[in-house]
């Protein structure tokens, strides 16, 4: 099985090594001219007035929360579907109740109106 | 020593596949202008090159000869990093997927798992790049994707389930074995549901239009690659569209029947169009899928934010639930060619 | 070879730990995290789980520190401040470590877990360990596997209790109510003579009327 796996190795290490040799080269080839007023961020011509790293809406982080939450649900279902042919009807029935509970909670979040972005 | 030998032919493989990657993702631009430009009624790039064909070329050397600028006040590690993560991922995922029958550089059991790991790792590219740059608008770009991208995930990932479900197996070649036969035997047929639901993920995913609000250059100007110049824009650029290819090669390995010919099977006209080596074939749908791509581009208008997440979380994943339902009662009673 | 890939891979895995903690940019720690785990998800697939080892990248990485990462960007890093109680919380903090050393010492130590026995599972389904799992998680293992849903909807409901909120003041749009306007709604038709004195505004004409 392992030697399935050397070409996975070989290859991230090769994509990120290439990525690596692409960005040196464009600090290779490119210019270097920095100056005080290049260097500020972007701010449509404005001096930025304070520091862009701010408190967000905490509705960005309950959707990542939800995102776990269905991420783990599919991680689940991945191997039932690879064995649906062994487990037949009970692992269906199972798989259902599974989904069902956590049917509640998606009904639950609809209805609190935690998916809505107004 | 045979190790060594062992890598270098991996090396040659991977190389083998890259650098015709990098000419379609290069030509891919190209092909995007020019496919737009007709669909506008105007030319296109039409000046270096005969019909402008060395555009993608002054392009890339035009971004390798610029400044890379690295903001003052940027996480000058993390901004630097960004663009090696979302480009990096891009690439290794091309590890699993098979042009013709046992041409893959890595045949592993997991392989729908490994794609979909690899394509989740792209969202730290955009966070990253957002954060590390430390501008408003990489910011807002960076938080709307990130949001956006793993939500869409969801859907998808329910989707790649429905494959599952009909293949039995997470080896991508076997998932292609599978839908050995005419069109009519591939998956897009019984899962039509899931492929709209998998395609639209995927545009979504990509950051393509119509959903493109990370970039959204009317009201965030770039969003998370604000401050990027140079090659490192590029390489954001270049993540970009070899996801793009990338995820057309995952809809026609799970849906459109990898390296199978439409007519295979068929008596008469089938062995004629087996002539046609599998990998073109698996290259033609590719490009399909590609002109799609820019299709959709030039037909929608670009979502609000409101309605892409409502679309993602309320749509497309009870769609995929049902479906999957569907597909479990196909399963128990063996329906069709398929199950 | 499998040794040495092991050894590197190991060592790697131990520097990012020491990164996590170390680090003082709570994003670079969550950075250091992610590499710890994709090293360890390349342990995994040495002791032939591929599938743990490959899930533990989607879930992990892909999908829980993503969470950690807007939650690190989302609160407002202030180092020195985070840095101050750092003597008053130290003897708590070495006594829940020592908790922790103890519960892994009695969990590693006892007959319950047969280290051999776990390492041998690749080899049992044909080719693959995802037919091994599936074939006992959802019928042997069925009570766990129906409790982790719960748990799951459990953090669905508290998720959604600690943060949701309704909030007033904002200007979105109700896309119902758009469609269903009327004409009599917005737009008050006002009978005028067509040949008139000019009038000194609007306002008047319509309180004419």
């Amino acid at each position: 099985m392992l030697e399935n796996y050397l070409p996975i190795l070989v290859f991230i290490l090769f994509a990120v090594g290439f990525s690596i040799v692409f960005l040196a080269a464009g600090f290779v080839l490119g210019p270097q001219r920095p100056n005080p007023e290049k260097l500020t961020p972007y701010e449509s011509g404005f001096n930025a007035f304070e520091d862009a790293r701010m408190k967000f809406d905490v509705r960005y982080y309950l959707v990542a929360i939800l995102f776990i939450i269905f991420d783990l649900e599919v991680a689940f279902l991945f191997p039932w579907a690879v064995v649906l042919d062994e487990i037949g009807g009970f692992g269906i029935a199972a798989m259902a109740v599974f989904i069902g509970i956590l049917l509640i909670g998606f009904l639950y979040e609809w209805k609190k109106g935690a998916l809505e972005w107004e | 020593m045979e190790y060594v030998q062992e890598v270098l032919w991996i090396l040659a493989k991977i190389v083998a596949l890259i650098l015709p990657l990098f000419g379609v993702v290069a030509y891919l631009t190209y092909a995007e202008r020019k496919v737009l430009g007709w669909m506008h009624h105007r030319k296109g790039p039409n000046r270096i090159g005969f019909g402008g064909l060395l555009q993608p070329l002054a392009d890339a050397g035009k971004m390798l000869m610029k400044e890379v600028m690295i903001p003052a006040q940027a996480d000058k590690a993390l901004f630097v990093l960004a663009p090696i993560m979302a480009f990096a991922p891009a690439l290794a995922a091309w590890a699993v997927i098979p042009f013709g029958d046992g041409l893959v550089v890595a045949d592993i059991n997991v392989g729908l798992l490994y794609l979909l790991a690899m394509t989740s790792l792209g969202v730290y590219g955009f966070i990253l790049a957002g954060w590390s740059a430390n501008s408003k608008y990489s910011m807002l770009g960076a938080m709307r994707t990130g949001a956006q991208v793993v939500s869409y995930e969801i859907a998808m990932g329910f989707a790649l389930v429905g494959v599952l479900m009909a293949s039995g197996t997470m080896n991508l070649s076997d998932i292609v074995r599978a839908q050995e036969g005419p069109f009519w035997h591939w998956y897009w047929l019984p899962l039509f549901p899931i492929f709209l639901v998998y395609w639209i993920a995927a545009v979504a995913e990509t950051n393509r239009a119509p959903f493109d609000v990370a970039e959204g250059e009317s009201e965030i100007v770039a969003g998370y690659q604000v401050e990027y110049s140079g090659i490192s824009f590029g390489i954001f650029f270049l993540a970009e569209y070899a996801n793009m290819i990338l995820i057309g090669a995952l809809a026609s390995v799970m849906f459109f029947g990898g390296w199978y010919s439409p007519f295979h099977g068929i008596p008469v006209i089938g062995p004629i169009f087996d002539l046609i080596p599998g990998p073109i074939w698996f290259i033609a749908k590719i490009a399909f899928f590609l002109f799609l791509y820019i299709w959709i581009r030039a037909t929608f208008p670009r979502y609000r934010y409101d309605q892409i997440m409502r679309l993602g979380w309320k749509v497309l994943i009870p769609v995929t639930v049902v479906w999957l339902v569907v597909e479990s009662i196909f399963v128990l009673t063996g329906f069709g060619p398929w199950f | 070879m499998q040794l040495i890939i092991f050894y590197v891979f190991a060592a790697v895995l131990l520097f990012a730990g020491a990164m996590v903690v170390s680090s003082r940019n709570p994003v670079h720690a969550a950075m250091f995290l992610v590499l710890a785990f994709f090293n360890g998800a390349a342990l995994w697939l040495l002791a032939e789980a591929e599938f743990l080892g490959v899930a533990l990248v989607l879930v992990y990485v892909g999908a829980v520190m993503v969470l950690f990462l807007f939650v690190v960007m989302m609160l407002d890093i202030n180092v020195s401040s985070m840095r101050q109680g750092f003597a008053r919380y130290l003897p708590i903090g070495i006594a829940v470590a020592a908790v922790m050393v103890l519960e892994m010492i009695l969990v590693l130590g006892s007959d319950q877990i047969n280290v051999v026995a776990a390492t041998a599972g690749g080899e049992t389904a044909v080719g693959s360990n995802i037919r091994a799992i599936g074939s006992v998680l959802y019928t042997v293992y069925l009570y766990p596997f129906e409790l982790a849903a719960m748990i799951l909807l459990l953090a669905i409901i508290a998720a959604i209790l600690l943060t949701h909120r309704r909030r007033g003041g904002t200007k979105h749009q109700d896309p119902t109510a758009q469609a269903k306007v009327r004409a009599e709604d917005r737009v008050r038709l006002v009978q005028m003579q067509a040949v008139q004195r000019r009038q000194p505004s609007n306002n008047e004409a319509g309180a004419k009327e």
